[in-house]
């Protein structure tokens, strides 16, 4: 096709592309779809870190010491900041774990004198592991009492003369390398996916409206007798279809954006790294998905039966390459650079770094959507093929 | 003129026209007469260029639609049987989007939209939505789809069907107008006094084929019947013994 020949096919084009975009931002359900899940997605995620945070904040872990007066030294040091001790004279370890404590401590009856023997006396942990805050529980105390016995031996074995270091032939350190970004991206990982996935749901409805949809309807007949080229007809269905994923994912990144000042995220260890630059490089590269995305949901829902089987079949079509992402994230698998010419695994890692502030190649960027382009091309070719099939029309 | 010559169409090996062969002249109007099944919608689709024939050839004008759908259907108006309408157009819309998409723009785009506005009466739904609208409401603004590019061929299949009296009437003036134009009309149809009223050749399909050709008039003569819906069951069904009539059936 020689250039002045595709620029006239295009204005041959645009009454038919004017319709699809009537039809579709006039659907008040699709719209309604499209804008409620992209900014039901960005409130939940900031709604969710805040009472992620605020549960961690207050999170304290309620401990009952049983028989106390016989371990004095462990009764007054337990307490930490996020170790609440109260001192009971009786009570059954049981009842007081279905009440208001997380962890019962009971120390044994002979506990002073053994200890004083340097015999080993008993400490018993009580906890209901059915509770959700038994393992937490358990951790924290352990970790504090641990802390207290390396201190009494280390008291005992100067006392004696002997060197510390003698049990202890090394000691382990913890430190922590991760930046701020990146432990941002495992926070914002789902974010992509929350993404890519607004984009397949407010696509779903028009496109299925518009094939399966007019199929049903019989308008697609009269369409099909206008002096219209195949490729017209699907590139302006899929322009409408993709205008209102692309505004989904637009609103989701504008809300996601909008809410970060009241998120968390200093206390999640996230530094904020998203600049105007790169929520319109967002914005930007969510476009050629888009149009992907609406020309094979219109590609499948022409080949399906009825307006019915089109909605079964885009739901899966949708969780399938949702599934793959999440498990390529949850994986942590290392992909090569090349892997960003790949739609969706392309898009999923640009997000993510635009996201987290960490670079991003624009000339990956540039080729992935220029391949995501070239895809969405040949969906077209496809659909115009599609649109020969004697079995399309209603009553053959 | 339209001529379709030994067109052979199966599906699913089921074979539905077999060397089916007509012209529907320039200035008339043919009637496509024939009983469920007949081949009426195939054999109209595929002059339309909706199907490919398996054989034979198809000329509307002096364009082929199997080589040539373009041409075609830049001068077939056409009215199918039960088509949807776009619900969330309004009137003046929808009628708007198809004469651009035949290519009209401008002053020529606003006359063809008040030439059909006026023709058929749409004065009163011009700005309204289709949705809900009324058969005969529908079929209007199906007709003024058809002719807002002013084609030289118009076909219609079971146009009728389900119109009450007034839309009817509207559509029968309507197609005597275009006839006085010379526009070249198609139809297929049930009903068997709107064929004899409106054509002026009648063309009886069976079994994917055309068993009888000419005027309601020349059909009885050939068949020796006093009306077009007997002469229609001898040629489609085989001569049979005429039926008692019914006290106060119209002869």
């Amino acid at each position: 096709m020689n250039p002045g020949a595709f620029i006239h096919g295009w204005k041959q084009m645009a009454p038919l592309l004017r319709k699809e975009l009537l039809e579709a931002w006039r659907d008040r359900r699709a719209l309604v779809m499209a804008v409620c899940f992209s900014l039901m997605f960005p409130v939940m995620l900031a709604g969710g870190t805040t009472f992620m945070v605020k549960k961690q904040s207050e999170e304290v872990t309620r401990v009952a010491l049983l028989g106390a007066e016989r371990a004095p030294l462990i009764s007054e040091r337990l307490a930490s900041p996020n170790l609440a001790v109260t001192r009971l004279e009786r009570g059954e370890p049981r009842e007081l774990l279905a009440g208001e404590y997380d962890i019962v401590l009971a120390f044994s009856e002979d506990f002073s004198r053994r200890y004083q023997d340097f015999r080993a006396p008993q400490v018993y942990l009580y906890v209901n592991s059915s509770e959700s805050t038994s393992g937490r529980a358990r951790r924290d105390v352990q970790e504090r009492l641990g802390a207290l016995q390396q201190l009494v031996v280390t008291q005992r074995l100067t006392a004696r003369g002997v060197a510390p270091r003698t049990l202890s032939p090394w000691r382990v350190e913890t430190r922590d390398v991760s930046t701020p970004s990146s432990r941002g991206a495992l926070i914002l990982a789902t974010v992509p996916g929350l993404l890519i996935m607004t984009l397949f749901i407010a696509c779903l409805s028009t496109a299925v409206d518009s094939s399966a949809g007019e199929r049903e309807r019989l308008s697609l007949e009269p369409l099909l007798l206008q002096p219209l080229a195949g490729w017209q007809i699907i590139t302006a269905k899929t322009i409408a279809v993709a205008s209102l994923g692309w505004l989904g994912s637009l609103l989701a990144i504008a809300a996601l954006v909008a809410l970060m000042p009241v998120m968390p995220l200093t206390e999640l260890g996230i530094q904020r790294a998203t600049t105007v630059g790169s929520v319109i490089a967002m914005g930007v590269i969510m476009l050629p998905l888009a149009l992907l995305v609406a020309v094979l949901q219109i590609l499948l829902a022409l080949r399906s039966h009825s307006f019915k089987d089109a909605q079964t079949q885009l739901s899966i079509f949708q969780i399938a390459p949702l599934v793959m992402l999440m498990m390529l994230d949850i994986a942590q698998v290392k992909l090569a650079e090349s892997w960003q010419l790949l739609p969706l695994v392309g898009h999923q890692q640009w997000l993510k770094g635009l996201l987290i502030g960490d670079g991003v190649s624009p000339v990956w960027m540039l080729s992935g959507s220029l391949v995501t382009l070239l895809l969405v091309a040949v969906a077209i070719m496809m659909g115009a093929r599609a649109l020969r099939r004697e079995n399309l029309l209603s009553a053959s | 003129m339209i001529r379709v010559d030994k067109i052979c169409k199966s599906f699913g090996g089921q074979t539905v026209l077999r060397n089916l062969s007509f012209e529907v002249p320039d200035g008339r109007i043919t009637a496509l007469l024939g009983a469920n099944g007949a081949g009426k919608t195939s054999c109209l689709r595929i002059v339309c260029g909706l199907l490919q024939a398996d054989s034979g050839q198809v000329l509307v004008g002096d364009a082929d639609p199997a080589s040539n759908p373009m041409a075609v259907r830049r001068q077939l108006g056409v009215v199918g049987d039960r088509e949807g309408l776009y619900e969330r157009l309004t009137v003046r819309e929808y009628l708007s989007v198809f004469a651009q998409m035949q290519g009209l723009s401008g002053a020529v785009l606003q006359e063809a939209l008040d030439a059909v506005r006026n023709e058929l009466e749409l004065d009163g739904l011009w700005n309204r939505r289709t949705k809900g609208f009324s058969q005969g409401e529908r079929m209007k603004v199906s007709l003024a789809r058809a002719l807002v590019h002013r084609p030289r061929h118009l076909i219609l299949d079971e146009p009728t069907r389900g119109l009450d009296v007034l839309a009817v009437r509207l559509l029968r003036k309507t197609l005597l107008r275009l006839r006085a134009a010379g526009t070249t009309i198609l139809f297929s149809s049930h009903v068997m006094p709107e064929v004899a009223e409106l054509s002026d050749r009648v063309l009886v399909m069976a079994s994917g084929q055309i068993v009888g050709a000419g005027t309601p008039e020349q059909l009885a003569a050939e068949t020796g019947c006093s009306c077009l819906e007997d002469s229609f069951v001898a040629l489609a069904y085989g001569p049979r013994p005429t039926m008692a009539r019914v006290e106060g059936e119209p002869a």
